[in-house]
């Protein structure tokens, strides 16, 4: 399996002098395509600042960020068009679904695609939907659809551009231990069928099983985590 | 896919009732503007109207419209021997206030020099000129009166034969035309029992005399309407106006300016007379007045636009994080703009079209203003969006991620 993102020693520091919190510090972590992991970690550990940089939203003020094979920051200097690799081959899944509230249920997922670059994004939206089973509300703006109704079309709006990595903050804080259960497997069928890398932030450890790999963090510093080990919250 | 319109749709009873709004407050500049065009267009339309090349006035006056004007009416007979002038009439102005089924009716009454003048220069929208030397006027429409209408002034019935819309002055009355001598006739109102007397005085004089006996049809002079008795003063006109000989002009002026009981002004300098006197004042009013309401609207056009963007401050960051194309976002905002400009300009000509011809002073919308409108309302939006753009340019990706 080729490696979707390669963080290399990456430190963030908030603040300076007695008030500087240290978020990151020297992370290297590597997500795989067609890799499902879990992100665990109490609050203030790290695991927003690591998915900002991850993401290519807030660079880490050191360390190397390797996308596709390719360096892509470095030392918290964009080498690409961040904004056109974030359209073009990433996908976001937010603890709350955070959908265009004056677009629906399709379009949300249409615009994604044509940020992607993908062409006929109407049925391609459609056909999202259709896979994760709610194809039936394509014209239900966001209010009108129930808490996992929205994950699921976020999920799909994620998905709409094809990506190679799919960071999720929380998807699941919102949702009953049914419905975050349903989610979790949901992205482990989009990074085992189509080959994305998952990484996922979560609290949940009901559902950990669902994951190929398991990274805890503490402290702003990073660790493997095993299956079935209790971790700290 | 067009995220303004999809927003707009989204929010449409809101967005169609701020483009109102906006519409609402164009349609009050466009109106300061209108009757700032207005004040100035009924300044001039009665010199204009009246289509003379020179006006003669009383000595050292700005009449007749600038500050009263009184010329012995012999004025005219002079001038019209001066070598160039074509023609000669006399002119009478005055203010009059009555009261017309029962409300307050302020006119401004203009002789015409009949016969050589039955008001064939007015700008007549219905009915005909002056037939006749008395009782019959020419009325503003915004009188109110109708062809065949009777108003009474100075106790004799005056019959609208005409109608002209938008003979004004500078202070927004309405203008009636009659002959000279009719205006005269109610200017100068005598008693009744003055004007018997004295005719009674005349007759018996007549049937004293040798000429009267001889000639027994001038008994018939006195019992005119037009009549005035020999013992009471004519009455002065305002002004005389000539029409003048093409390229004598200067002549004629040379002439008159010889005169020592008279001044002389052309066409162009009575108008310049009254907007530097009677309505500078009220004309940089309200143009001081126009610009501040404009500047107005702009600042809440501006509060507006700032506000529509703000509330999608969270959808723009979740936009932005999916990494939309900054000319998308930048172009959500101009585009909403554009179209409330469209809109608010759209409901503020409606209220134009329909509202304004019900003001009580005329707001006249010129074909400068007409033309400018729309483009300064689009001006304006897209500098309003300004503050709106500055914010999606500053709007933090990562806030999407922080819920």
């Amino acid at each position: 399996m080729t490696d979707a993102v390669r963080a290399q020693n990456l430190s963030k520091i908030y603040g300076t002098g007695t008030a500087a919190v240290t978020a990151l510090d020297n992370v290297s972590v590597t997500i795989a395509r067609g890799t499902v992991a879990a992100l665990l970690g109490p609050s203030g550990s790290g695991k927003s600042t690591l998915i900002k940089a991850l993401g290519f939203v807030s660079p880490a003020d050191t360390g190397e960020v390797f996308f596709e094979g390719r360096s892509v920051v470095k030392d918290g200097v964009p080498l690409e068009d961040l904004s056109r690799l974030r359209r073009r081959h990433l996908g976001f899944v937010f603890q709350k679904a955070n959908l265009t509230s004056f677009l629906s249920a399709r379009e949300n997922v249409e615009i994604a695609c044509e940020f992607g670059g993908k062409a006929d994004g109407r049925s391609r939206a459609r056909e999202l939907l259709r896979y994760l089973d709610v194809g039936n509300r394509e014209d239900s703006y966001p209010e009108m659809l129930s808490g996992g109704e929205q994950q699921r079309v976020a999920i799909a709006r994620a998905l709409a551009n094809e990506p190679s990595l799919i960071l999720a903050d929380e998807p699941t804080a919102a949702l009953d231990s049914v419905r975050s259960r349903t989610v979790m497997e949901l992205f482990r069928t989009v990074a085992h069928e189509r080959g994305a890398a998952v990484l996922v932030v979560t609290h949940d450890h009901r559902a950990l099983d669902v994951f190929d790999v398991l990274y805890e963090m503490e402290d702003g510093r990073i660790r493997p985590a095993q299956h079935g080990l209790p971790t700290s919250t | 896919m067009n995220l303004a319109i999809r927003d707009v749709r989204r929010h449409l009873a809101r967005f169609v009732g701020t483009a109102a709004g906006v519409g609402l407050l164009l349609s009050v500049v466009i109106a300061m503007q209108g009757i700032y065009a207005g004040m100035v267009d009924d300044a001039t339309i009665l010199t204009r109207a009246m289509r003379a090349d020179v006006w003669i006035v009383q000595r050292e006056t700005r009449g007749p419209f600038a500050e009263s004007s009184r010329l012995d009416p012999s004025v005219e007979a002079r001038a019209a021997a001066v070598p160039g002038v074509r023609s000669a009439r006399p002119y009478t102005y005055q203010l009059i206030q009555r009261e017309h089924r029962g409300a307050v009716m302020r006119i401004a009454l203009v002789g015409l020099g009949w016969p050589d003048d039955s008001g064939r220069s007015l700008p007549l929208v219905r009915g005909r000129q002056l037939a006749q030397p008395h009782g019959e006027m020419i009325a503003d429409a915004s009188m109110g009166l109708g062809i065949g209408e009777t108003l009474v002034l100075a106790g004799e019935p005056y019959r609208v034969v005409g109608l002209t819309r938008n003979a004004l002055t500078s202070g927004g009355d309405s203008v009636a035309f009659l002959t000279t001598a009719d205006t005269q006739l109610v200017a100068f109102d005598q008693p009744s029992e003055a004007t018997v007397l004295e005719r009674q005085r005349v007759l018996e004089r007549l049937r004293r005399t040798e000429i009267g006996r001889s000639q027994p049809s001038l008994e018939d002079l006195p019992t005119d309407p037009r009549w005035r008795a020999p013992a009471l003063a004519s009455p002065p006109v305002a002004a005389v106006l000539l029409e003048v000989a093409p390229h004598r002009l200067a002549e004629v002026r040379e002439t008159l300016q010889r005169w020592g009981d008279v001044t002389a002004y052309t066409q162009e300098e009575e108008e310049t007379l009254l907007l530097g006197g009677v309505v500078q004042r009220a004309r940089m009013q309200i143009g001081l007045f126009t610009v501040i309401l404009t500047l107005t609207a702009a600042v809440i056009v501006m509060m507006v636009m700032y506000n529509l963007t703000l509330e999608k401050t969270h959808d723009l960051a979740v936009l932005k994080l999916m990494g939309a194309p900054r000319t998308r976002l930048l172009g959500l905002i101009l585009q909403q703009a554009w179209l409330l400009g469209v809109l608010g300009y759209a409901v503020a000509f409606a209220i134009a079209e329909f509202a304004f011809p019900m003001f009580p002073r005329r707001v006249l919308i010129t074909p400068a203003i007409s033309l400018i409108a729309p483009f300064a309302t689009m001006a304006v939006v897209t500098l309003a969006s300004v503050l709106g753009l500055s914010h999606v340019m500053r709007i933090d990706p990562a806030r999407a991620l922080e819920g």
